[in-house]
This record gives structure tokens, sequence and C-alpha cells, in this order.
């Protein structure tokens, strides 16, 4: 009997996994639809984190990211339907906060920005969720035509 | 028994087409603390930054939008030929070419070029699988998308996504050799077909993103540094060190500025970013780094 329990309880774990890995394909195909047909995708990003633990900021997930001069970059992130948190990107060259999908003054959350570079360089790109909630998110790098 | 078999079935069944899924082998991402700011944060990149820039160093898909978007017309000559793949015999050949027919790729594939295509995709394909990463490079999906001229923004994606994957997979499984010289490999074709064309139309902006290289080779010079021991490495890494020098004359200043924020008529954010790099360099800069360009990638994409 513990043998058979053993057993189910592998396969549930096995197929969980296949489920979840199935769920973040759709998931990426859902998020390039997302960021729309004028945008090449480039690069994306898988975001898991959990949820932040007393009066600890939210935990966030780093990618260090080149980008290119006179080009226009679309930042996109999207969480499954059914998701409860928010998830918001933000972009940093190598000092400071440039860009972020968070509002601050109007507190409005968006999928996506637009981002007119200027400067060839290294930048770092942060996912976090809102109220540092636990999340599964994918974030889409692309190229958008001019 | 009978039971067995199932419970046995049950159990592998789904672990095979797991197995097969491409998703499996995504970065595992870290967590960490937002910080307020990154001022601590030096300006070298560090190992783990550095990991996760080979992604991007060099995309199969940016240098030629850039060119298409410039107006500049396809110069069929530029991308490497495909007839010699079979014949190349190290692992460091097969990995540089792999890169260059990568970027040869986006380069077809931003010019709509899919007569062309089918070989590229074929010769990425042999390439992959004698460098144990065929896995990463569904053939006939590729094929079909290619075959179909309405499906090339998908063949785009699937080809860059494949190249993405690949490149987790090789730094998961403590490859980055393998993968350095792939992106070295796209870079250095990029680059060369940049040139190239650079030299029967030089456009300012293309020659402002000739100079522009400089940060990018600086990044790729710091990940080849990391071989400079090994002989297989030493000749290129000795060649990008002669062009590094060249670039040392080039100078790249910045104009301070605050970026502007808003929303436009489709309600989507806009970040336009006044920060601007500026790049000086000189004709003769430039006709030096266009005759090293070609004297490296005819010597170490050898096709």
């Amino acid at each position: 009997m513990k043998k058979f329990k053993f057993l189910i309880w592998l396969i549930f774990i096995v197929n969980s996994g296949f489920l979840y890995s199935q769920g973040s394909e759709e998931l990426l195909s859902q998020c390039i639809s997302t960021s729309g047909k004028d945008a090449t995708y480039l690069k994306d990003f898988t975001i898991n984190l959990p949820e932040a633990t007393n009066q600890q900021r939210p935990p966030v997930s780093k990618n260090s990211i080149i980008l290119r001069k006179n080009t226009s970059y679309r930042f996109t992130v999207c969480t499954e339907d059914n998701s409860k948190s928010e998830p918001i990107i933000q972009l940093y060259d190598t000092q400071r906060l440039i860009a972020s999908t968070f509002d601050k003054k109007t507190g409005k959350c968006y999928k996506s920005f637009n981002f007119h570079c200027s400067k060839t360089g290294p930048y770092n790109i942060f996912f976090y969720f809102k109220d540092g909630k636990k999340g599964s998110a994918i974030g889409i790098l692309s190229y958008v035509k001019k | 028994m009978k039971y067995k078999v199932i419970i046995i079935l049950l159990l592998v069944i789904p672990t095979i087409i797991l197995s097969c899924s491409t998703n499996n082998k995504r970065r595992a991402e870290k967590s960490f603390i937002l910080p307020d700011s990154l001022e601590d944060v030096p300006s070298q990149l560090h190992e783990e930054a550095m990991a996760g820039i080979i992604g991007n160093l060099a995309s199969p898909v940016e240098v030629a939008a850039m060119l298409n978007e410039l107006g500049v017309p396809f110069y069929q000559q530029l991308p490497a030929s495909t007839k010699k793949v079979n014949t190349l015999q190290t692992n460091f050949e097969k990995a540089m070419a792999l890169g260059a027919l990568g970027a040869d790729l986006g380069y077809l594939n931003i010019y709509n070029k899919n007569t062309r295509i089918i070989d590229y995709i074929s010769s990425i394909k042999y390439l992959t699988d004698e460098l144990n990463v065929g896995q990463f490079f569904d053939f006939n999906t590729l094929k079909r998308l290619c075959e179909n001229k309405h499906m090339l923004d998908s063949l785009m994606f699937q080809s860059v996504y494949s190249f993405n994957q690949m490149n987790t997979f090789l730094e998961k499984t403590g490859r980055r050799n393998t993968s350095t010289l792939v992106v070295t490999g796209l870079w250095l074709e990029g680059f060369y077909i940049a040139t190239q064309i650079s030299k029967s139309d030089p456009k300012p902006e293309l020659i402002e993103s000739i100079g522009e290289q400089k940060i990018i080779l600086k990044d790729l010079f710091s990940l080849l540094e990391n071989y400079e021991d090994d002989s297989t490495f030493k000749e290129l890494y000795q060649s990008l060190e002669n062009l590094t020098k060249i670039y040392e004359g080039v100078e790249i200043t910045y104009e301070t500025g605050e970026p502007e924020t808003f929303e436009n008529e489709n309600g989507m954010l806009e970040i336009i970013q006044n920060e601007k790099s500026i790049v000086h360099i000189s004709i003769d800069q430039v006709e030096n780094i266009i005759k090293e360009t070609e004297k490296i990638r005819n010597q170490f994409i050898n096709l």
C-alpha cells in the first residue's frame, strides 16, 4: 500500500511538471501576441518569485541586457489570467531607474512600455510583483519596427 | 503485472514528453531584495551579469533590422556560404560557424530571402547536432515556416528562441566556452556584414553604429579573457585584442538628460531616453576597423 501511495505521488509530481511546462509555453506565445505585430521577439525571461516575508522588500528577478542606440524596444510582462498578483518591470541603466511599467503617481500598472534607446550599453532589468506577492510571469524583450 | 505496467507507462510517458519540451531548459531565476538604487553596483560587468548578457550580446536580428531600416539593400554575396559546413573539423570551428550562420539567417529573414533560408536552416541543424545541442532546433518546424512566406515572422521568432534556449542550456551545463564561441561568431558575422556595407554605403548611422561596437567589443573581450590561456582560444583572443587596440582611439562621450515618459494615443507607455552617447570616430579608424574585421572574420569563420 505504501509503495502504491508513493507511486501515485510520483505520477502527480511528474505530471504537474509537464503541465507547468506546457502552461509556460502557452504563456510565452500569449505574451508574444500581447507584445504586438510591430514587435520582433528578441529574448524572454521566466519569472518565478516567492512571497515577501514580513517587512521584506518584494523579491525581484534581475537580468542584464545590452541595448543599442537608435533602437526602440518593447518590454512586456504577462501572467496567467487567474493570477492574483501584478508583475512590474523596472529598467535601470548602470546607476539609476529609467523606466517602469508601474506609474507611482497614478498607481497604474501597464503590461508593457516602449523604450527609445539613445545610449548603447549594458542595462539591468528587474521584475517583481506588486505588494511582494508570490507569482510567476514571462517577460519579453522585443525590437519595435519604426 | 498489468497494474505495474500501467503505473510504469503513466510515469514514463509524461517524462518523455517533458524531456522533449523545449521549455525545460529555462534558466533558474535568482531572487534577491530590490535595491533603492543601483549606485553600489560597479560599472564593470561582473561574472553573474556576464552570464546573463551572453544571451543578447549579439542578436541575430538587431544588426539586420538596423540595416533594413536604414534603407540599405540586401547584399547577396555577404552571407557566408553553407557549402563547406560538412568539412569543419573542430568544435571551435563548428561553434563559430554556428554563430555566423545564425547572424546570416537573421539577415536573410529580415530581408525575406526565404528561398535561401532553407540551406542555412539545414546547416544550422547539422552544426547543432554536431555540438550536441540539436534538440533546440526543430528542423521540420523551421522548414515548414520557411516554405510559407507569410510565416517568416514566426520563423524569426522560432530561430531566435532556439538560439536563446541553446545558449541557456550551454550556460547551465557548464559549456560556456561553446556559447562564448557561438556568440562571438554571431557578433563577428553581423559586424562583418555591417562594416562591408559601410564601404559602399557609409551612412552616418552605420558609421556611428560601427563606433559604438567599442562597448559591445569590450564585453565580448571580457568574456574571451576567461579563455586567455586556452590554446584553442589564443589566436581568436589575440585577434580581437588587435581590434580592441584600434578602438582605443575611438571616443564615446555622453550627454546627460532625464528620460521623458508619456502615454501615447493607444494607451501605450512610451519612454524616451534623453541621455545620449556620441561617437567620435575618424575615417582612418573606420577603414582600419573594416580591414581588421574582414581579416578576423575570414580567419575564424571557415565557410
